[in-house]
């Protein structure tokens, strides 16, 4: 049998950590996706008890989280289910809604740090309202001309899920912008 | 440019494309005949004033808006979703 070395978007074998003094990014490679829409008319359902929120909203349940994406649609997560069929559990759970895996075409970055030093840098990352990044909101928006949707987790962490085969272009855009923040601070 | 979208408040244009006139909403029954078509094909008003527009968010939830501009100042006076608009129309 083929000797395969799973590798993460960026490439490495192991997920890439960037600490800097005040903000820290990492890779999540570990975070399942699919996508969950619903036909006309259909009533949302709770997918092992997660209540699918409204516009730019973001809602957790478990090992469950999920983000508005549009009308009747969503995107759920599955905390450490990457290497699972994410997808079928998910559709289980929710019969009679299109699931769609989304895993592999997505990378998400995390940034932590305290609040005020991750509202500086949404401020310089993206042009929208400060509330679409406010603490259980998420919202898509243009980063670098890359769609991407950002997921206020918390206060103190933002997540970045964009596309996998510009996880590169994604992660030079986020690292950069937190390097000239942070040389900003020390000068 | 800041368009109000109906779900999710102020987003900067950019986020959006343009289409046209709102019209295009309205296709000709099928049997309509060849000079219905052409016309909702081929022929817009062009006002310098106010205009019913499709902009399409890319960008962000992927949802098709009717925004009411006044093409003279950029105004923009009203957003809500093409959804809406065709069903109430249907």
């Amino acid at each position: 049998m083929t000797d395969l070395t799973p590798i993460t978007a960026l490439g490495g074998t192991a997920p890439r950590v960037l600490g800097a003094a005040r903000l820290t990014l990492s890779e999540r490679p570990e975070l399942a996706l699919a996508s969950l829409a619903l036909g006309r008319g259909a009533e949302p359902p709770a997918p092992e008890g997660l209540a699918l929120p409204g516009p730019g909203g973001l809602s957790v349940q478990g090992a469950l989280a999920a983000f508005w994406t549009g009308p009747d649609q969503w995107m759920v997560e599955g905390a450490d289910l990457a290497e699972t069929d994410f997808a079928a559990r998910l559709q289980q759970a929710a019969p009679g809604a299109a699931v769609t895996e989304q895993t592999d075409g997505w990378a998400c970055f995390e940034i932590a740090g305290e609040a005020a030093q991750i509202e500086a840098l949404a401020e310089r990352l993206v042009n929208l309202p400060r509330d679409a990044y406010a603490p259980g909101r998420a919202s898509r928006t243009a980063l670098h001309h890359m769609g991407v949707f950002l997921l206020r987790r918390s206060p103190d962490r933002l997540a970045v899920w964009g596309m996998r085969s510009a996880a590169g272009s994604l992660w030079h855009a986020l690292s950069d912008t937190m390097a000239r923040m942070e040389a900003l601070h020390d000068s | 440019m800041l368009i109000p979208h109906p779900l999710l408040g102020l987003r900067d244009a950019q986020e959006f494309t343009y289409l046209g006139d709102a019209a295009l909403i309205g296709r000709p029954a099928p049997e309509a005949g060849e000079a219905a078509f052409c016309d909702y094909v081929f022929l817009r008003d062009n006002p310098a004033g106010i205009h019913r527009e499709l902009w399409f968010h890319e960008q962000g939830d992927r949802s098709w808006l009717v925004v009411t501009r006044n093409t003279l100042t950029h105004e923009i006076l009203g957003a809500e979703l093409a959804t809406d608009v065709a069903r109430r129309s249907a």
